[in-house]
């Protein structure tokens, strides 16, 4: 068996037990705990601590969420440090943080793959457990041993039966992506989670904007599913999604399926060249331009829930933010950078 | 006009930051900037962190949680993933003594 180390945090009186293969932050949300992050995976910063005590090694020392100077003051990241020792840390920690579903380590089954588009794929697992996470979580996958791990967001909603699915853009020369489309149906990978703070709140009675892009699109549509089939939940849901050309833009009436009647869609195509070639007749222009004429309301009157390339959250939050006066606690997302 | 005595001159080290409670209003940072003196609010609009804890460099200040940076002059917000600029005061030294002036 593998040995554990005793994690115990500063200032509190909690601490848990990090196996020697697990991160710190994993571990500890597993155990409940509800220790800062977004991302899990190297890049927002979020999940930072000191190591007061004892010693960790760091799966991924130039990952991008935390400075050269922050390093040599000993700071580091939970998602990316295991444990070597005991250890002391000191965490921001927060109750938001703590996940309603208990993450979990399981295996489960690839059972139905199909394309979105000429480089997105749909893919379906099955677990032996209830596939149990709100609406817009993620989860960690390793499609292989010894091949690396990657945050994918489930586009269904919880099932009894353990069906987990996911977006997958195949990322040219990346590596783990490219792994997924050579996987035989039946092949087992490991799902970690489900993770992530930009869930539905299906209690906030404000109409629903879901915006994105790319891959974004899989807890848009998890959102989307969840809202859309909740009867008691009654207020309008519209999806953005932008792409590059029109080959981008999935069929997303499709894939929101019965809940499809209650979900104003709108893509938009960014590069006007692509749009004319393959002859676009909707709208041309980044997704967020779109927000204000489409929805035909305040925009501090929605709940925003996004996902997609870093410089489409960044432009939709300064617009909506800066311009449009809505605040930071309604707009939801994950920040995978 | 009212003026709110802040901190003395000798509590804040040049290249350094000092994180003041007043009645009154959200907690300050008061920044020493070659021997000029700013305040801005302290609680980054963003997350939930205290700046006085960031790095301070060119004039800017760096949010210990998110690495967002502000400039110390004006509260200007001016990288991801703050947006919204920090509450900016008016300063004034007289006798030693750092005061806010609103």
């Amino acid at each position: 068996m593998n040995p554990h180390f005793e994690i115990s945090l500063a200032g509190s009186e909690s601490s848990f037990a990090c196996a020697a293969d697990d991160t710190i932050l994993r571990a500890g949300l597993r155990q409940g705990l509800g220790l800062a992050y977004e991302c899990n995976t190297g890049a927002c910063g979020s999940c930072k601590f000191d190591l007061l005590e004892g010693e960790v090694f760091d799966l991924y020392p130039e990952a991008s969420g935390l400075r050269a100077k922050e390093r040599e003051k000993g700071k580091r990241l939970a998602c990316q440090c295991v444990p070597k020792a005991d250890c002391r840390i000191k965490i921001r920690t927060g109750d938001l943080y703590r996940s309603m579903v208990r993450p979990a380590r399981f295996r489960a089954r690839l059972i139905s793959y199909r394309a979105l588009t000429p480089d997105m794929g749909l893919f379906s697992f099955k677990s032996a457990c209830p596939a149990e996470f709100a609406a817009g979580q993620y989860a960690m996958l390793t499609p292989a041993a010894g091949a690396m791990t990657r945050a994918y967001s489930m586009s269904n909603t919880e099932n009894a039966e353990g069906v987990w699915e996911f977006i997958i853009r195949a990322v040219p020369g990346g590596a783990v992506s490219p792994l997924f489309g050579g996987l035989p149906e039946g092949h087992e990978v490991e799902i970690d989670g489900p993770f992530g703070v930009a869930y539905f709140r299906p209690q906030i009675d404000r109409p629903v904007v879901g915006i994105a892009g790319g891959s974004g699109l899989a807890p848009v549509l998890s959102i989307m599913h969840a809202a859309g089939m909740d009867e008691s939940f009654t207020r309008d849901l519209h999806v953005f999604y932008g792409g590059r050309g029109p080959a981008d833009i999935p069929d997303i009436p499709g894939l929101l399926g019965d809940a499809a009647a209650k979900v104003s869609c709108h893509p938009a195509v960014s590069m006007p060249e692509l749009a004319q070639q393959q002859g676009w007749q909707g709208d041309v222009g980044f997704v967020h331009e779109f927000l204000p004429e489409k929805l035909k309301q305040p925009l501090a009157d929605f709940e925003y829930y996004m996902a997609g390339p870093p410089a489409m959250i960044e432009a939709v939050v300064r617009m909506l933010v800066v311009e449009h006066k809505v605040a930071m606690e309604q707009i939801h997302f994950d920040r995978f950078f | 006009m009212s003026k709110k005595q802040v901190c003395s001159v000798d509590e804040v080290a040049p290249g350094t930051s000092l994180r003041v409670e007043l009645e009154g209003l959200p907690p300050l940072a008061v920044f020493n900037l070659d021997g000029s003196f700013y305040i801005i609010n302290d609680t980054c609009s963003h997350g939930e962190a205290s700046l006085c804890e960031g790095e301070i460099e060119d004039g800017q200040v760096e949010c210990p949680w998110h690495n967002a940076r502000f400039c110390i002059k004006s509260g200007k917000a001016l990288t991801f993933p703050a947006v919204e600029p920090q509450r900016a005061y008016v300063t004034e030294v007289s006798d030693g003594m750092v005061f806010l002036v609103g």
